[in-house]
């Protein structure tokens, strides 16, 4: 699927709820789920920065395609990663370069979402923009 | 309390509501809000008087020129200072720290001085420091913090010493709420070397009647945001004596006597350490919002930061899983900081604010001493004149339904 339409499908999904508390218990729920990361990657190569809390991001290439698996220590940044890991995912790294899509504009997710000064979701976006720029060269 | 019930009517962000809830402040600890007497005072400036100061012959600048020196009387007044030269502008308590460690470290100290500090002191009395330390070859230590979370003064005995040239401590703790016996240490400190000592009021002077004669200090430093004000101004107080002994850090426009090609002249303290133009309207707010505290008096201020203090203590007692970071002595702060067993601060932190509950979350720059307590995080509640019970119940509600949501 398209990371377009993986987008506007989270999207839909996030405005199904009526209020940011119920948006983070939806992202918990992701986090929740999210239990495959392994424990011995959880280091400082694979941090995310300017976050506030301590978060992982990790690509893996298999036929062509990226793959990303995510980590946090706290429940609604790893949801918050974890859905973006999913809309990266199963993507070749050409269209994850070519991708235009603001996801900060496009999620109504208030506070982690704002453009603060240490933004980690931008870190995150960029990362794997970064990453998908390395295995295309590679 | 009576005083202060219909306090929140005078700070018009009260109007607003977050996530359909009414805003309930607690982070007065990383700013205070503003009362509508220090918006209107910085709106009158830049409407009806503006011009620069110190400098234009004319009415517009002869005013503004007034009103901003006039601040400079209302703080000497309202920390008992002997004279309104010993009060400099700065953009804020880091500057102040920043200016201080520099001008300090210029005239007076030598390789191999030290510098005693406490293990819970704010990044902006650490980094200075550091960076002068290593510029001048200078020694810095750590006074201890005991599990009360005050100051071990043992340890201070035993670390201060003839080569001890500066000590520089927090007022109150933006951790612990702790407030140390200021004018216990400062006799300790004058009576075991002959060090300067600074005492961090970023925290303090919102809160408590600071009297800089009665404590036997000789610099102050704090800044105007946290006390009301406007951000971008700060203050340094210091003993005249000093002052006209150290030597500006900053050069420019304002702060000088004469000029020529090849040197300068200072003008006279408190100007030469006052480079460029100065944040005169931002003064001119913080000199409102002295007005507004010197109205409701400082005395009524700490007995309300009391009065919260203890209700919270109560409340806060025994909230499973939930351990608070606050001093055991009888005086302090009402300043609260807290970690949830198995739950990041940042969610706890995001989880309230869906409740219109407004608390920071992170080290508070104050990371040295989370890494000794072993904690990355913690998210802190800190009460103001402007809070009540009410806000605090508030806060707890939120804080349980916050911790069930988590899980």
């Amino acid at each position: 699927m398209a990371i377009d339409q993986k987008v506007q499908d989270y999207k839909k999904m996030l405005d199904l709820f009526p209020n940011a508390q119920e948006k983070y218990q939806y992202l918990i729920e992701q986090a929740k789920d999210n239990t495959n990361f392994p424990e011995e990657l959880r280091n400082d190569n694979f941090k995310v920065s300017g976050c506030q809390s301590q978060v992982w991001l990790i690509p893996e290439e298999k036929d062509e395609k990226v793959y990303f698996m995510s980590d946090s220590d706290a429940l609604i940044a790893k949801g918050l990663v974890t859905l973006i890991a999913s809309i990266y995912s199963d993507e070749t790294p050409e269209d994850i370069i070519n991708s235009e899509i603001d996801l900060m504009e496009e999620f109504e997710l208030g506070v982690i979402l704002s453009p603060a000064r240490r933004n980690g979701a931008f870190n995150m976006l960029k990362l794997i923009k970064d990453y998908a720029v390395k295995l295309k060269k590679a | 309390m009576s005083e202060f019930v219909d306090i929140k009517k005078d700070f018009p962000i009260f109007n607003r509501e977050i996530n359909s809830k009414k805003l309930t402040y607690l982070d007065s600890g990383a700013t205070a809000q503003k009362p509508q007497i220090v918006i209107d005072a910085m709106n009158n400036v830049y409407t009806n008087t503006n011009a620069n100061v110190h400098r234009g012959t004319y009415v517009l600048s002869a005013e503004t020129t007034q009103l901003y020196e006039d601040v400079r009387k209302k703080c000497k007044k309202f920390l008992n200072a002997y004279s309104s030269d010993e009060i400099i502008f700065t953009k804020g308590a880091t500057e102040g720290f920043n200016f201080l460690a520099n001008s300090i470290s210029k005239k007076y100290l030598k390789p191999g001085d030290e510098i005693l500090l406490t293990e819970i002191e704010h990044h902006a009395n650490i980094i200075p420091w550091q960076m002068v330390a290593k510029q001048y070859d200078l020694q810095i230590k750590y006074i201890k913090i005991d599990e009360n979370f005050s100051i071990d003064l043992d340890d201070l005995k035993e670390k201060i010493s003839t080569k001890t040239k500066v000590v520089s401590i927090t007022g109150e703790s933006n951790l612990s709420g702790l407030l140390p016996d200021i004018k216990l240490i400062s006799t300790l400190v004058k009576e075991n070397s002959d060090a300067l000592f600074i005492l961090d009021g970023a925290q303090l002077v919102p809160h408590r009647k600071v009297d800089v004669q009665a404590l036997g200090i000789d610099f102050i430093l704090f800044s105007g945001h946290k006390l009301l004000g406007p951000t971008g101004i700060g203050i340094v107080w210091g003993r005249l004596d000093l002052l006209n002994e150290l030597e500006p850090v900053s050069g420019g426009g304002d702060m000088i006597e004469e000029v020529y090609y090849d040197r300068a002249t200072w003008a006279p303290v408190p100007h030469k350490f006052e480079a460029g133009t100065p944040p005169y309207v931002e003064a001119i707010g913080l000199g409102a919002a002295i007005d507004y505290l010197e109205n409701i008096t400082m005395e009524k201020v700490s007995q309300h930061s009391d009065t919260l203090r203890k209700y919270a203590q109560g409340i806060f007692s025994d909230i499973d899983r939930v351990n608070v970071i606050h001093t055991n002595e009888e005086f302090a702060g009402c300043t609260f900081s807290m970690y949830v067993d198995q739950i990041h601060a940042t969610d706890i932190s995001l989880m309230l604010d869906t409740y219109g509950v407004a608390v920071r979350a992170g080290h508070h720059c104050v990371q040295p001493f989370h890494r000794k307590l072993g904690i990355d995080a913690t998210f802190r509640a800190t009460g103001y004149i402007y809070n009540d019970e009410n806000d605090l119940d508030v806060f707890k509600d939120a804080l349980l339904s916050s911790i069930e949501m988590l899980g």
